[in-house]
């Protein structure tokens, strides 16, 4: 147990999460090489800058629009993520082992904090996987990954809460702790190549959609082209 | 299969392990990275990557002097290929040479600071030169495609010539200096591969491998875009060098008689059956099948004699640049994966770079037509037919920055954290003591140590009273434990409280909440401090403050304890004024009773003298 715990915190936190670096520096790079080119090719080269920077901050915080449809399922997906980006880059124990590695450290949640954000983004992660699989809508629009999720998101905050909350004897403690990094590092692992992926991509959105819609200069005359209909009225 | 994507994504993926393993050398530097020592210098990383791929990318010169001296147009079609072998090659030389210095950023020294009297100076300043010739030589290639250019491509055509000349001259002068630099080593270098003509086999056996690299590309590249060899060229190419070859092998055996050193060949000695071996290889067979008109003419014969060429004249810049040295320093040395990482992945970057220059640019005759390299090409899908993949260039840089991204992350896994915290210092865990009263202090058992006269010590201090002088910890129900219990290794910091081991079942199986208080964060500041559970940690009246669970070495240990009190005491002592030197300790004779059994010891060179971690073994 120990040997795999060691390995478990070495090498394979190391390798997973490198991927996830690495990965999500990979899908933000390829997505702006394609934004350039797009923008490249596109006719009209006009941009609405500011309406896109508005409308991408508008998303990212999305305060006037969390009230307008299914207000509570945006509710807890909104507390959900607090807690989801909060609790593992600002944990003292997870910073201790970063100083630890590294040598470098920054400031920490204190511990109230942490145990509350803890529990809510445990209790709004399986409040947003009840509004996914509750509604038919929601169902009608959802993949596996997209039920698998919440569910795995939640995994290594239970394990950890357990592990830093209860008085456990070493060998269970040991096993909630492997749970926890392992859990941790297959999320690692999967984040960059599933739609985790927003956590890079989201503030590309607005952009790509606003430029998706810039044809590339003649295009109309390909088409026409192509449909054997070069010349005809339109 | 297409061959051409499953080339470039293994490519791709060598060169992102070597990232990473080029990032840890630059970060932790040539200790945690390379098997290197002072007894060996030059590893695998000059041996191969730089007199190996100099002499490699000496086609450059050979093909240029054939066409453009000799004017022999029918080799004009592999001049394109040839030149931008050769300006790759260098410049994986240079990047090899950058990541193989210990203070890469010095390189330009060379420039400013001259020492005309080292061939280095001269490799140095050569290959600066042929680098910057190379790229002048070949940038008419890329600069074809635009009309942007159009002036700048005429000036360089026309200073064609000249700039052949100097490429040639170049060549000529560096090839051959890289034999020169291991002349200044006749006693270190074996006597098989040693000889006052190494400059000049160097330059001949470049010559010859120019010729052969030439042919072995043809032939890879033919095989790699399935487009139809050249055979008639390498052919012809080969017959040449079985020429230059049979030339080589007259001056090489030729200096080895005029030494007087043919007995040397058959003597048994590792070194005779590698020079055997290394001299069938690079010269005796592939001249023997070059000279065959039949099978220099076939594919399969060029593809055995050119490798076996190949092959050898890596082994002979090898041999020469350091592995047959072993014999005289004594120190065994194979290259780390990480070495053979960052080789194999600037050869795979300079491999990428050809291949797509290969794809853009009129290169060869005939440019192959590559998917991947044509934006036009329609869109492709992935094997089910479901997911749209984009146009191809687009479906190529999302397939190799994955095979890169993951290849990277596995070489940051496999970082070595033991060897990143060593910093290159060997782990030596600390032996005890022996002996009795007076004790042999030799804590990497290498026959180096201090004899320490235990009494002499005791009742010099106040007797009882002086245990405590020393003795500062206890192991638990220990009374004046030893001090390798604690620091346990030479040279490096050792763990003294072991916390996975209290907090493992298969340990002392201690719950958390024993040491941490609940409701607070678990650190080592607040958890319970050692001696509320060991109550005898410390004996009572000890000076020595122990203020981390952290043990220094035990050479620091050693060193911090006695120099420290023998400072202190040489102000008392005034009829002692040596008490506190390095021989004090370290030039005393050992005990009496120790000589019989380590007599061999007293008869080693420079016996009882102060010895630093990693230094020469052996004597030459």
């Amino acid at each position: 147990m120990e040997s795999l715990l060691e390995f478990a915190r070495g090498p394979l936190f190391r390798l997973t999460f490198a991927i996830m670096l690495l990965g999500l520096a990979r899908v933000f790079i390829l997505d702006i090489w394609g934004l350039v080119e797009a923008y490249n090719r596109a006719g009209d080269k006009s941009i609405p800058w500011r309406l896109t920077l508005t409308r991408t901050l508008e998303w990212i915080f999305p305060v006037k629009r969390m009230l307008n449809h299914r207000p509570f399922y945006s509710l807890s997906a909104f507390l959900f993520h607090v807690g989801l980006i909060l609790v593992p880059v600002f944990l003292f124990a997870h910073i201790q082992l970063w100083q630890a590695a590294l040598g470098v450290g920054w400031s920490a949640l204190p511990r109230n904090w942490a145990d509350l954000l803890t529990l809510s983004t445990i209790i709004f992660g399986l409040a947003i996987w009840a509004g996914r699989i509750g509604s038919r809508r929601a169902r009608a629009i959802s993949r596996k990954q997209d039920y698998l999720w919440p569910l795995m998101l939640i995994v290594p905050f239970v394990s950890g809460y357990l592990c830093v909350n209860t008085s456990l004897s070493p060998a269970v403690y040991q096993t909630l702790m492997l749970t926890h990094i392992l859990s941790a590092e297959i999320i690692f692992v999967l984040l960059p190549f599933t739609k985790i992926a927003h956590c890079v991509l989201m503030p590309l959105s607005q952009l790509i959609m606003t430029i998706a819609w810039k044809f590339p200069a003649r295009v109309d005359e390909d088409v026409a082209t192509t449909l054997g209909k070069k010349g005809a009225p339109v | 299969m297409n061959r051409v994507h499953v080339t470039k994504t293994i490519l791709w993926m060598l060169v992102g392990l070597s990232t990473a393993v080029a990032l840890t050398r630059y970060m932790f530097g040539l200790g945690a990275t390379t098997n290197l020592t002072d007894a060996t210098p030059w590893g695998l990383w000059i041996g191969f990557d730089v007199m190996a791929g100099v002499a490699l990318a000496s086609g450059g010169f050979v093909i240029t002097a054939i066409v453009y001296i000799m004017r022999q147009e029918r080799f004009r079609p592999i001049v394109r290929p040839a030149v931008l072998t050769a300006f790759l090659g260098y410049v994986a030389v240079i990047l090899s040479l950058l990541v193989d210095l210990g203070l890469p950023w010095n390189i330009w020294h060379m420039m400013i600071y001259w020492n005309p009297h080292s061939p280095l100076f001269e490799i140095g300043w050569c290959v600066m030169l042929y680098t910057s010739v190379l790229l002048l030589e070949f940038s008419p290639v890329p600069l074809e495609s635009t009309s942007r250019w159009a002036r700048v491509r005429s000036v360089l055509m026309k200073l064609r010539f000249p700039l052949v000349l100097l490429g040639i001259m170049l060549s000529t002068l560096h090839q051959s200096s890289l034999g020169s630099l291991v002349l200044i080593m006749p006693f270190k270098l074996h006597p098989l591969w040693y000889s006052a003509l190494l400059p000049i086999l160097f330059f001949i056996s470049a010559v010859a491998l120019g010729l052969v690299m030439v042919s072995f590309e043809g032939l890879a590249t033919s095989w790699l875009y399935r487009r139809k060899p050249e055979t008639d060229l390498v052919a012809r190419l080969c017959k040449a060098a079985a020429w230059v070859l049979g030339l080589y092998l007259v001056v090489r055996l030729g200096t080895i008689s005029a030494a007087g050193q043919w007995a040397l060949i058959l003597d048994g000695s590792w070194e005779s059956f590698l020079f055997v071996f290394e001299l069938l290889v690079m010269a005796v067979i592939p001249m023997i099948l070059f000279a065959i008109g039949r099978v220099r003419r076939a594919v399969s014969g060029q593809w055995i004699g050119c490798s076996l060429v190949v092959l050898g004249m890596v082994l002979n810049r090898i041999n020469t640049g350091g592995l047959t040295m072993i014999g005289a320093t004594g120190d065994f040395y194979f290259p780390s994966w990480m070495e053979f990482a960052v080789t194999a992945g600037i050869l795979s970057f300079m491999a990428l770079v050809f291949l797509s220059a290969v794809e853009h640019f009129h290169i060869w005759s005939e440019q192959p037509h590559e998917r991947e390299a044509d934006p036009h090409a329609s869109p492709e899908f992935s094997r089910s037919g479901e997911v749209w993949l984009g146009s191809p260039p687009v479906a190529a840089r999302t397939r190799y920055s994955f095979a890169f991204v993951m290849a990277l992350a596995v070489g940051v896994a496999l970082m070595p954290g033991e060897r990143i915290r060593s910093s290159g210092v060997s782990q030596v865990s600390a032996q005890a003591a022996r002996g009795g009263d007076t004790l042999f202090i030799d804590g990497n058992r290498d026959g180096f140590g201090v004899a320490f006269d235990h009494p002499r010590h005791v009742s010099a201090n106040g007797d009882k009273a002086s245990c405590v002088l020393c003795h500062h910890m206890n192991a638990p129900l220990d009374k004046q434990s030893g001090c390798t219990t604690c620091h346990r290794r030479m040279y490096q910091m050792a763990d003294a409280f072991q916390h996975d081991w209290h907090a493992s079942p298969k340990g002392a199986s201690i719950a958390c909440v024993i040491c941490h208080e609940e409701g607070v964060y678990r650190t080592a500041g607040s958890a319970l401090p050692c001696d509320a559970c060991h109550r005898d940690l410390v004996p009572p009246g000890v000076t020595i403050e122990v203020k981390s669970y952290r043990a220094p070495s035990y050479v620091d240990a050693m060193h911090d304890l006695c120099v420290s009190c023998h400072r202190r005491k040489t102000l008392e002592l005034t009829d002692r004024p040596d008490h506190a030197q390095c021989r004090t300790c370290h030039e005393t004779p050992l005990p009496d009773y120790l000589q019989p059994d380590m007599a061999d010891l007293l008869r080693r060179p420079g016996y009882n003298h102060v010895v630093l971690p990693a230094v020469v073994k052996g004597s030459n």
